[in-house]
């Protein structure tokens, strides 16, 4: 009541005293009327609509008419304010004149944007540390499927790749460099709306409700987030409701996505071709060819390629009521996705709820609360990994199934290889199974958080901050009972095919309390600003899954497991059903001061403790501290004109790294392992006499070894950079350099099995990664019709491993990509003072000609050695070089052989608008980093890898092959049993450059005109067209040069083991406010 | 509790609250912050809390075993080495390397072998203290922690055993706990230490005869005797050797069984001459989708070396001079080798099918005239082949001989049939006729000639049913049958080389025949092999020039010498390249 009464009060007098003052200035200025016109500075045309107020005057307010003019009464000694949304105050005494023109400068809104950094907001020109922003409007541009999709190229110094383009996306984010060879071990902490994600996929935010994304790069921005920020920090803000009035918008698109590019493979009649002529110059006679290919052209064609790819179509809706007033805010959107891919069977649905509410009642306390749900149903039943065997399946079915050779026949019979033939009985007709098997993969994602902040005084409030993240996943597979082969061939074709039911359920909890308080205070020329607070967060993982053979196809319940009825064992395997706990306590500080907006300094602490440790090195601190100087403001460059802004700051500071290993890695752990009959269990049976089975005992045994000092990874990291703007703030640029070392990065590595263990976390080495990231950004507005601007994002980072801190000089790949073939089970090292990842095998030297393979033999056997190469090595194949110089080839002959790290890579924008028309290009590249072709290495082996069969291969190769008549330097014989050979190691001939210019994205947009939309009650309309992926220039032979991280583990980058491929998309779409 | 309304709050009254309540919040998570911290595994357990019951304990040791349930370096490494190095068998398919002695330090199964024997080695460094910690505290009685400690210094004996035999000098860990980086040692060395470890399992394990009923395929004394024997012969102590083999514990405790063909049989597992073998049993699919690969009970892989034509795999095969060499009346014959024209003579397969007519595939292959399940007499086929078109194999690549020893497990049907196959036969890795044959051997080392040809003799006679051939003596008369190319030959008379033609053909296809003659000396094994099969330099294979499969064309057999070096294995490329320490052998 007593508050009410002061506010009341308050109010009263202000009322009271205004009107005194208007009498007395209305008294004093009634004499003079002065008018004029405001124009734009930069194009000179007449601004209407910009305020004009006298101050010291009669106080009287109006604005300017259409053509820019205003008239306003206003005595000599009066001042005229002119403010317009955009456009930089300007404040003019009136003196003699009664004409006052004005020219108004548009704001810089870069620099005054409010950046979202750790626990605050900054504006971008008071900003000490690395950060870069990606806008609504930037996102909007691209139809996107996840929100990491819209950043690449946007942000320098931030590396995003689409791994592969299968529907929901799989997508790399790499913030300056890789600081960690561990799977996941490079992911930026997401922060969405003040709240750290640490379970759950950040492709359940649906990018339409994006505000902005700040991205924190350097140490002095990230170390408030401590142990988690070695690899950046994302801060996604989602839409809120503004204070005036109310806004409805709808956005929708449908995006044809054309069949992707296809390998050119030989058709069913040049294969069987290739295999008689194989059989037929096989003098062993050991290799035979199925009695249909004895007459090529009769055979029935198996075009699996085109089988499997489809047209896709993408379809995306999204509705958002957002608004409010003084007290109460809302912003509430429904967004629905639903992606149809380019692969038989794989699609991407989502659904999502997005609520956000501010709430604040009174001036002091104010609420915010955030709601976010997610539903994705997805699969991918047949991606990344073994798309490739489309084109290296046997382009026939001949001979197989009875009843159809046919892939289809569109009644429910599907074609299949001779299962009595050796060299193909071990193929499936991927297509039968994308089509009988039943998949299901539902993710559930629920995100809300709740604030309440209260200003105590001035400048000092405090807030407490509480959420919690649910996610829950849950699928399952089955496959029907296939008898078909039996049924046709009997029991020589092997056995019915049992079906198979397997089912996983996982789910987490976690929950976050922050308590903060912080102080904000202008003394004079002195800022100073404070925030310091205590945070604790507790993730609780619930996993279930298990498989068995099912009594038939059609049971899918895990307690229905089919029981061998003579020994009574059932079929049912649980893996992974149990509970893991997770704990982070934090307590952080910031502290800033600046003085007179020239100097800054900025000084952050955060102390983590983490359960991931053991106690005695559960705590890490994470100090950073930096400066900023605004060279702008000083004297010596205030006046001049061209230069708008010049800034330069740097930074050094500590941040961690913990994310990528599991639980109670520092631990002794004892096992019973798995239950007898699966490959992982511990146990032996005993008591076994004459013929009978014996009887099982368990086993234990330690799973991991103890390491009590294993500790986070940190990195240090320094980075100097300078900020310009020129061209009244037209021309903006940012030249950043840093230097982030890796210290005790975290991997489970393969140890020696000496140890008696396979793996073992450690902290391994140290890893370093410098750059250079420019920015630079041109926006124009040439008139009131035509504005157009450009922006560019460069960034240059070298990567190197510096030291390992025991054993050996080299990583070799870790993860779970696994390539196929002999030779394959290594093909990346990253050795001491090279970059991650390199490339590793044989260096090739061409193709052995009969002299050359004679003179290599007889050198070598007088080194004592039987061959140079291999036993069967004849002319035609491969021909190695002998790195070691020892006179053979032994698999220490393998080496580097290149690096998939780019030299640099970046996004060059283009945007323009004509009236109601709007245009935006998008170009991303990358540029030195090598590919390896792993694929093309399939389709240059008629050999199937792995094991004993036939596959096909490419065109070129069939028509380049070495042959004694016609023979090649590039291209081996073809040889149904490379194994013994070894034409397909890894080796130099696969390693291609990956440099690529794409152009990304293509719109153009038209917004219907205001009075044609005004009849229809609606405030803007844009419809666009747009298109994606529309060409690629690259020298990269295979289907898309842009390939990621493989297995989310950096040791395998750029590797194309048949990934899900990118094609064109063309998308019409609209935007409705209403 | 009075509702506040906040518009109604005075400034001080609105400051002091807060700050008391924000006072409040921050007690919680400054307070239990130790707690809040201490999270533990609930999917695994720790050393304390994993041994709190005996078998608890036994379940520590048990793990050691399992590490030898492994396809891998069952077959692909031991006996692979132990048989395909004598060129009596070869392999077909992906490991044909084996057949040119072009084996190289990345093949597959040799990282297996390595790492599963140091896992084992590790298991039971760890498992000593932990033992001994379960004794003081009362978890176990004594005399199973002497039991246990002597299982696991059996185990970590037999492993560094083969490893020193396959790969000459290896790592010695010792020490429950190790970085893994610690170098090679030499080769005698290691069997140093199989004797030490022998030493110390000799005096806690029990003896075969005090063993359950309930525990049969532990470690035993005997066992122990015997490997420690077989260490001191490649440490060439052979007075050492004589007398472990002499010792009661495994001439009492262990016979020559009366048959040889029993000896391998499916329901003489664990019988009375098996020193020690590696146990399964089936424990679920015996298809591909069981635990057949690493670490599974359920699996063996024996039906992997049937022909082609019954089981669809025909992986590997015999050296057709092998089937030649047996010496005229040798049962052991067609109990280890059999080629076209040879009927199985296991009564196991014999009783549950009939012989090879009576797999489902050649009964339904018989039906459609299928020429090759048709014998020579027109009628269905019961040899493994027949003399007019021996069975080798879909592609034509195998020799037309197979594995007799390895085709007992009646219930197994190959990739046909019912395609059962995987099973649960034990591997016998130590048998007491090898141990009279190593005991012959030191006799003949340490000079007692008569008392070699007395050892020779007692496994002779077994083999031939009664009694074996003697010259006019009185001693063994040791001759093969014909040369690989179907010459006549001489008798055998030099005592050593009589000594290691019975290694071979009493234990061809088993676990120990190139170990075996690799210790008798540099040099010994390249000798022997030459002599038996006219080995040269060539790398590819040729025709057979004898016998029934000597058409002229190519069926899978190789003359390739064995070169200097190749004697022993590569150290797998994977652990050179996880301890740089390691130096690859010379010749790889």
């Amino acid at each position: 009541m007593i508050r009410k009464l002061q506010i009341k009060n308050f109010v009263v007098v202000i009322g009271v005293s205004l009107s005194l003052m208007l009498l007395s200035f209305s008294g004093y200025a009634q004499n003079g009327t002065v008018t004029g016109t405001v124009t734009d500075a930069a194009s000179g045309l007449p601004l209407p609509g910009v305020t004009v107020k006298v101050l010291n005057g009669p106080g009287t307010t109006i604005s300017t008419d259409a053509n820019g003019n205003y008239s306003i009464k206003a005595g000599p000694t009066s001042k005229l304010v002119f403010a317009f949304v955009g456009y930089t105050t300007q404040e003019v005494q009136v003196g003699n004149r009664n004409k006052v023109d004005v020219k108004l400068t548009e704001e810089n809104k870069t620099l005054n944007e409010l950046v979202v950094i750790g626990y605050g907001t900054a504006k971008r020109k008071d900003l000490t540390g690395s950060i870069s922003s990606v806008s609504a409007a930037t996102i909007a541009k691209v139809p996107v499927t996840t929100l990491d999709q819209a950043l690449q190229g946007r942000a320098a110094g931030v590396q995003i790749t689409n791994n592969d383009a299968s529907p929901g996306g799989n997508v790399s984010v790499m913030i300056r460099g890789v600081g960690s060879l561990a799977t996941n071990g490079n992911n930026p902490l997401y922060v969405v709306d003040g709240y750290p994600i640490e379970s759950g996929g950040i492709n359940s935010i649906n990018p339409n409700d994006i505000a902005s994304i700040d991205i924190l790069k350097d140490a002095s921005a990230t170390a408030i987030y401590g142990i988690r920020a070695a690899n950046g920090v994302v801060i996604i803000t989602t839409k809120k409701g503004k204070k005036d009035g109310v806004q409805l918008s709808a956005d929708g698109y449908t995006a044809f996505q054309t069949r992707p590019k296809e390998y050119k493979v030989l058709n069913g009649q040049q294969f069987a071709t290739l295999a008689l002529q194989q059989a037929t110059a096989d003098s062993a006679k050991q290799f035979t060819v199925l009695s249909n290919w004895n007459n090529p052209s009769s055979v029935t064609e198996a075009d699996w390629q085109n089988a499997v790819y489809r047209p896709g179509l993408t379809q995306s809706y999204n509705v958002g009521l957002r608004g409010g007033n003084d007290k109460l805010q809302a912003a509430t959107s429904i967004g629905y996705y639903n992606q149809k891919g380019i692969v038989l069977g794989s699609y991407f649905k989502r659904v999502t709820l997005n609520l956000n509410l501010d709430y604040q009642p009174v001036s002091w306390l104010k609420s915010s609360t955030s709601a976010k749900y997610a539903y994705q149903d997805s699969n991918n039943p047949f991606g990344t990994g073994s798309l490739g065997q489309l084109a290296q399946l046997p382009p026939t079915l001949d001979g197989g199934n009875k009843v159809t050779s046919q892939i289809s026949d569109g009644n429910g019979n599907y074609g299949f290889f001779n299962p009595l033939y050796t060299y193909i009985a071990k193929y499936n007709n991927p297509v039968y199974n994308i089509e009988n098997n039943r998949y299901s993969n539902i993710n559930q994602f629920f995100l809300t958080n709740s604030s309440l902040e209260a200003t105590i005084i001035s400048g000092l409030k405090i807030k407490t901050n509480a959420g919690v993240t649910v996610t829950g996943a849950n699928g399952y597979y089955s496959s029907p009972e296939d008898d078909r082969l039996v049924n046709q061939y009997g029991n020589q074709a092997g056995s019915t095919q049992n079906p198979f039911f397997s089912q996983y359920l996982n789910t987490s909890f976690d929950w976050l309390w922050e308590n903060t308080i912080s102080y904000d205070k202008t003394f004079g020329k002195h800022t100073i600003n404070f925030v310091g607070g205590v945070s604790e967060q507790k993730l609780t993982s619930n996993g279930f899954s298990g498989s068995m053979r099912p009594a038939n196809g059609t049971v899918q319940d895990l307690s229905h497991p089919y029981i061998d009825p003579t020994t009574g064992i059932s079929t049912l395997i649980l893996n992974s059903t149990g509970q893991e706990i997770g704990t982070l306590a934090s307590q952080f500080a910031r502290l800033g001061y600046n003085y007179d907006s020239r100097y800054y300094i900025t000084g952050t602490i955060r102390r983590d403790g983490s359960s991931k440790f053991n106690a005695s090195h559960q705590y890490g601190v994470f100090p950073s501290g930096s400066a900023m100087w605004k060279a702008k403001d000083e004297f010596f460059l205030k006046d001049v004109d061209w230069l708008t802004d010049l800034k330069f700051r740097g930074s050094y500071g500590e941040v961690g790294n913990q994310g990528a290993i599991p639980y109670f890695q520092y631990n002794a752990l004892y096992s019973t392992g798995l239950p007898p009959g699966n490959s992982g269990n511990l146990g032996y049976p005993f008591g076994k006499t004459g013929g009978s089975n014996g009887i099982y005992q368990g086993g234990v045994a330690a799973i991991q070894p103890a390491y009590p000092g294993l500790k986070w990874e940190t990195d240090y990291q320094t980075d100097v950079a300078m900020d310009a703007a020129f061209l009244h703030g037209d021309l903006t640029l940012t030249v950043e350099w840093f230097n982030r070392k890796s210290k005790d990065f975290l991997l489970n590595i393969a140890v020696p099995a000496q140890t008696g263990f396979a793996t073992e976390t450690q902290n391994l080495g140290s890893m370093s990664n410098k750059g250079w990231e420019f920015t630079v950004n041109y926006n124009h507005s040439v008139n009131r019709d035509f504005r157009f601007g450009a922006g560019l994002t460069l960034s240059f980072i070298q990567n190197k491993l510096i030291s390992l801190t025991k054993g050996t000089n080299f990583i070799t790949n870790t993860g779970g990509v696994g390539l196929a073939g002999n030779g394959w089970s290594t093909f990346t090292e990253t050795n001491i003072g090279q970059p991650v990842g390199e490339f590793y095998g044989y260096k090739s030297l061409g193709i052995f000609t009969d002299a050359q393979l004679n003179a290599a033999n007889t050198a070598a056997q007088a080194k004592g050695f039987p061959f140079y190469q291999q036993a069967a090595t004849a002319p035609g194949d491969r021909y190695y070089a002998d790195t070691n110089g020892d006179g053979h080839i032994t698999a220490d002959d393998q080496t580097s052989l290149g690096s998939p790290q780019p030299k640099f890579f970046g996004g060059l924008n283009l945007d323009a608008s004509y009236k109601s028309w709007d245009f935006n290009v998008f170009f991303y590249g990358v540029y030195g980093n090598k590919i390896l072709n792993y694929e093309e290495s399939n389709l240059e082996t008629f050999q199937n890898r792995g094991f004993v069969g036939i596959e096909n291969i490419s065109q070129e190769y069939y028509a380049k092959a070495w042959t004694s008549s016609n023979p090649s330097n590039e291209f081996a014989r073809i040889y149904y049993n490379d194994n013994s050979i070894g034409n397909a190691y890894p080796s130099s001939h696969w390693i291609e450059n990956g440099s690529f210019l794409k152009l990304k994205t293509l719109t153009v947009g038209y917004t219907l005109p205001a009075d044609l939309i005004k009849k229809l009650a609606v405030s803007k309309i844009r419809i666009y067209v747009s298109t994606q992926n529309l060409f690629t220039i690259t020298s990269y032979k295979g289907m898309d040069p842009e390939i990621g991280v493989q297995g989310s583990n950096a040791t395998q980058t750029g590797v194309d083991n048949g990934t899900y491929p990118s094609s064109k998309y063309y998308t019409i779409g609209f935007n409705v406010t209403f | 509790m009075r509702m506040i309304n906040i518009k109604d709050m005075k400034m001080n009254k609105k400051n002091i609250t807060l700050i008391a309540l924000f006072s409040a919040l921050l007690i919680p998570i400054g307070g239990c912050q130790k707690n809040f911290l201490s999270q533990n595994s609930t999917k695994s357990a720790t050393a304390d809390a994993s041994f709190q019951k005996s078998q608890d304990v036994v379940a520590l040791v048990n793990s050691i075993y399992d590490g030898y349930q492994s396809s891998d370096l069952l077959k692909k490494s031991i006996w692979y080495y132990a048989n395909f190095l004598t060129h009596d068998w070869y392999n077909d398919g992906a490991d044909i390397a084996w057949n040119s002695y072009t084996i190289n330090s990345n093949f597959g199964a040799l990282s297996v072998f390595w790492n599963n024997a140091y896992v084992a080695i590790a298991r039971a460094n760890q498992a000593f203290g932990i033992i001994a910690t379960a004794k003081t505290n009362g978890v176990v009685t004594p005399a199973l922690a002497d039991r246990l400690t002597g299982e696991a210094y059996f185990l970590r004996g037999m492993s560094y055993y083969y490893l020193a035999g396959t790969f000459g000098g290896v790592p010695l860990e010792l020490n429950a706990v190790t970085d893994g980086l610690t170098p090679r040692s030499s080769q005698d060395q290691v069997f140093q230490q199989v004797v030490s470890d022998m030493e110390q399992a000799e005096k806690l394990l029990v003896s075969k005869t005090a063993l359950p009923s309930t525990e049969i395929g532990r470690a035993t004394k005997g066992a122990a005797y015997g490997y420690e024997g077989a260490a001191q012969m490649w440490l060439g102590k052979y007075t050492e050797a004589l007398a472990a083999f002499n010792n009661t514990e495994l001439t009492n405790n262990y016979h020559l069984l009366p048959n040889f063909v029993d000896v391998n049989e499916f329901d003489h597992q664990n019988s009375d001459e098996s020193l020690f073998e590696i146990q399964f049993s089936i424990q679920g699919s015996q298809s591909w989708d069981g635990g057949w690969q690493s670490g599974g009970e359920i699996a063996w892989i024996d039906d992997f070396s049937w022909p082609w034509e019954i089981s669809g795999f025909g992986y590997d095969y015999a050296n057709p001079g092998l089937s030649y060499s047996y010496q005229a009346g040798d049962t052991r014959k067609l109990a280890t080798i059999v080629g076209p024209g040879d009927q199985l003579v296991s009564p196991g397969i014999i009783a549950k099918w009939g012989g090879i007519k009576g797999y489902a595939v050649v009964q339904s292959g018989f039906a459609a005239g299928n020429q090759k399940y048709i014998g020579d007499d027109g009628n269905i086929i019961n040899t493994c082949g027949a003399l007019s078109h021996p069975w080798f194999g879909d592609d034509l690549t195998r020799s037309g001989y197979y594995c007799a020893k390895k085709w007992r497990d009646p219930n197994l049907t190959g990739a046909n049939g019912t395609s059962t196959i995987f099973g649960s036969q034990n591997q016998i890795l130590l048998r007491y006729a090898e141990i009279l044959l190593d005991r012959a051997e030191c006799k003949v080392r340490t000079g007692d000639i008569p008392g070699a040809m007395a050892d020779l003799k007692t496994v002779r006679d077994r083999a031939w049913g009664g009694s074996s051939p003697v010259d006019g003596t009185g001693k063994p008369l040791v001759q093969d049958g014909l040369t690989y190319d179907g010459k006549p030959t001489q008798p055998i008379t030099d005592p050593l080389q009589m000594v290691l033609s019975e290694y071979r053909h009493e234990l061809t296809a088993e676990y120990s025949l190139m170990y075996n003659l690799r210790r008798a000396g540099p040099g010994v094994a390249a000798a022997f092999i030459h002599t038996n099969y006219n080995t040269n330099s060539s790398l590819l294979p040729q025709p057979y020039p004898y016998g029934p499969t000597a058409d002229g064309k190519l069926h899978g057999v190789w003359f390739t010498s064995l070169p200097a070096g190749h004697d022993i294995l590569p150290i797998p490329q994977n652990a050179i390249g996880l301890n740089p320490n390691l130096k690859q052998n010379p010749g790889y």
